[in-house]
């Protein structure tokens, strides 16, 4: 059985009874639920359902958004790519942030100074997004080097780097039996000491020198980087003989 | 005993009047007339009370009863956008806030559903509207008007309703206890055993679901169905109009979280049972289905594209048919895909809204939410959009030298492994199989998976086997 969507193992009671509940439209539950993406951030736990509702508050009521919560949840998102919580996310935020004419208008009316309006930020990280989800994972490192904006974006979400590390170790892990330690490092955005402890204590995965010059690693095999090749075979059932079955004891011989 | 005291209001006796068109549409008339005369009176505070309450004859309520179920005329007037506005509160307020349950007589079995439809998609239009004219002539006497009336048409009330009525009916109650193969009654209470409350209720659920979508909240959209079941038995299939929007929007909001063999599912269960049923619908019910119906059609194309499927026989000629030559280029990918890609997601997607009244100073601000939600969609086309061109080479291989492939491709190696890793992850996708509608598990939705080890790519593919007992069963029966 599969998880769905909208459930997460460390959701709190009392966050569990305002989602089942209209209270998830009552204003007054915005700081609850604020105060629970914080408490994500900070204990490495993640609960996309609630975070939509409270961008839902915001989307009901402009005038309680909030920039931080927003951006952070948009972050935590980012740790659980390539699946749509970002973009689900994003659907639920005003309709200009995305368009490219609002970061011009914005930076008209000069915005409070080292506050860099939402729009700005949110699309940012949807360039982010964009490159994991291109899988262009050394991009999306560089990028997230490139400008001092995304270091205060993500300051708030504990172990961001490390969580997506893991999360691209896992991805690389369903494609890749062996990778060449140049392209994983890149991947991985570590290299020496780090990078060998990280793929060996985190990933159990191995590091191949045997070849001299370009070390390997190995990913023991898994569900998904088998890739055997099977042949769906027809289910029989018993009862598809029945009437044949049936034939033979009213007509014996 | 709270009823008896409400029999004005319903003792005329309905059938004459509704088989009497003309009393009916003069009645109409006087009604909106009476509508407009009031909001003269004070525009500035629209009074939820007055036009029903103290109007009220048998006729009225009737008229008001028939109106509520009809659509207003196109390009109406903003001030009849606004009376409808009251006399749908006036209505839902005396439904819902009577003493006990009111004893209405509904003007026909449609009715509930026509009131829901009419009501969401008036809120919607209304919300469309007000966008516009902010965008488009935000210094209008309608811009104005506006402004000064912000609550009219609110999110907050239309959800009320709607939530209102599902809690009044204890319709999801009753739909569980269904499930358990117990009687409803035993829940439903005082409300919910009169059809009016449980027809209002049930429909309201399948607002509700459309209303979260026209919002861009599709996960919740789908967690509004939870208690319904989706089978042919369900209570929204005896309504046609019902029966295909539910699974236009199930199917939508699948397809927006990415679940796009799910939305297969919904999309092409409905276009069958309508191109099954299609001689026996009355011509100005098909009519409405038919815009519809090339809408989803249009839907499964692209989500054909994400997720190479079989279809359905039928499906799949008349896709070919409507689609054809569409198919095939959303169906190769690339980048020459891309405008076909938006030009079909804009013909089908819903007409989404803003909730909230749009800032009439900054005109640039007020974006269609359709090219937001449009926007992100094309993002994850961008993203994907050459998993056509991976595949189509790798079915050719069993194993192949990445470096090689890339120079077929004219590619740089490090892009390439993007895009094989890009298909990778999105052959795996969510699916349903039992249980609430956001459940499923993670399957391989492709017949085709590799693994890569360094620069060799191992392909391999799942090969359907022989269907033998179907054949060997037949030509045992003909030879006995």
């Amino acid at each position: 059985m599969g998880i769905a969507f909208d459930y997460a193992p460390d959701r709190p009671e009392h966050i569990e009874a305002i989602l089942n509940g209209l209270d998830r439209y009552n204003p007054e539950t915005t700081t609850i639920f604020q105060d629970y993406v914080t408490q994500q951030c900070e204990d490495r736990t993640y609960d996309c359902y609630a975070n939509l509702a409270l961008l839902k508050l915001y989307q009901f009521n402009p005038h309680l958004t909030r920039d931080e919560p927003t951006t952070n949840i948009l972050v935590k998102a980012l740790t659980v790519f390539p699946s749509p919580d970002f973009s689900l996310l994003l659907h639920l935020l005003p309709p200009h942030i995305l368009s490219p004419t609002s970061t011009s208008s914005a930076s008209g009316p000069t915005p409070a100074a080292g506050d860099a309006p939402l729009s700005e930020a949110v699309q940012k990280l949807s360039l982010l997004n964009s490159l994991l989800e291109q899988a262009n994972y050394s991009g999306f490192w560089a990028t997230l080097d490139s400008d001092d904006l995304y270091a205060d974006l993500i300051a708030d979400v504990n172990g961001f780097e490390e969580l997506m590390r893991v999360r691209i170790a896992s991805c690389v892990g369903q494609g890749c039996r062996e990778v060449e330690r140049g392209v994983c490092e890149g991947w991985l955005n570590l290299s020496g000491k780090e990078f060998e402890g990280f793929v060996t204590e985190i990933c159990g995965w191995g590091i191949d020198h045997s070849d001299g010059s370009t070390a390997v690693i190995r990913i023991p095999v898994n569900k998904e980087n088998e890739a055997k090749g099977t042949v769906v075979r027809e289910e029989v059932r018993f009862d598809q003989f029945s009437r044949v079955i049936r034939r033979a004891y009213e007509q014996p011989a | 005993m709270a009823l008896y005291q409400r029999e004005p209001y319903t003792t005329a006796d309905r059938s004459k009047v509704a088989a009497n068109e003309s009393d009916e549409e003069e009645n109409a008339l006087v009604e909106d007339y009476k509508e407009q005369v009031h909001f003269d009176d004070d525009m500035g505070e629209l009074d939820r009370t007055a036009s029903f309450g103290t109007s009220g004859g048998p006729h009225d309520m009737q008229a008001q009863l028939t109106a509520a179920a009809t659509p207003l005329e196109y390009g109406a007037a903003l001030d009849t956008k606004f009376a409808s506005y009251d006399n749908y509160c006036n209505l839902f307020h005396y439904i819902l806030n009577s003493e006990g349950p009111v004893d209405l007589e509904v003007p026909t079995y449609f009715w509930a559903w026509d009131v829901i439809d009419e009501f969401i998609y008036q809120f919607e239009s209304f919300c469309r509207y007000r966008n516009r004219i902010a965008r488009q002539e935000p210094s209008s006497d309608d811009a104005q008007l506006l402004r000064d009336n912000p609550n009219t048409w609110g999110c907050y009330s239309v959800l009320n309703v709607l939530y209102s009525l599902i809690q009044r009916s204890q319709i999801n109650e009753q739909l569980d206890s269904m499930k358990r193969n117990e009687d409803p009654n035993q829940v439903a209470g005082e409300y919910g055993t009169r059809p009016l409350y449980r027809m209002l209720g049930y429909f309201s659920i399948i607002g509700l679901l459309r209303v979260h979508c026209l919002l861009g909240d599709f996960s919740l959209a789908l967690k509004t169905l939870d208690d319904i079941e989706l089978n042919k038995k369900a209570m929204f299939a005896r309504v046609m109009a019902a029966h295909f929007t539910t699974y236009y929007y199930v199917g939508f909001s699948y397809m927006m979280m990415r679940r796009y063999a799910d939305a297969i599912r919904m999309f092409s269960h409905i276009l069958v049972y309508v191109s099954r049923t299609k001689n026996f619908q009355k011509n100005a019910q098909y009519d409405s289905v038919s815009k519809k119906n090339d809408q989803m059609y249009a839907l499964i194309a692209i989500c054909v594209a994400f997720n190479p499927t079989k279809l359905d026989d039928t499906i799949h000629t008349a896709l070919r048919e409507k689609y054809g030559d569409q198919l095939v280029r959303l169906q190769r990918g690339g980048p020459e895909a891309l405008p076909l890609f938006e030009d079909l997601f804009r013909t089908a997607c819903p007409k989404f809204i803003s909730p909230t009244p749009p800032d009439f100073d900054t005109p640039e601000l007020n974006v269609d939410p359709v090219d937001h939600h449009c926007r992100i969609f094309m993002e994850e086309v961008k993203n994907t959009m050459w998993s056509p061109t991976v595949k189509s080479y790798l079915k050719l291989y069993t194993t192949m030298d990445l470096k090689k492939l890339a120079g077929f491709l004219e590619v740089e190696p490090e892009k390439l492994r993007g895009w094989l890793l890009v298909n990778k992850q999105r052959s795996r996708q969510v699916r349903w199989s039992e249980g609430a509608l956001l459940d499923g598990e993670v399957v391989n939705g492709s017949d085709l998976d590799y693994a890569m080890q360094g620069d060799l790519i191992h392909v391999s593919e799942a090969k359907v086997g022989r269907r033998l007992v179907d054949w060997y069963l037949r030509n045992l029966a003909r030879t006995y």
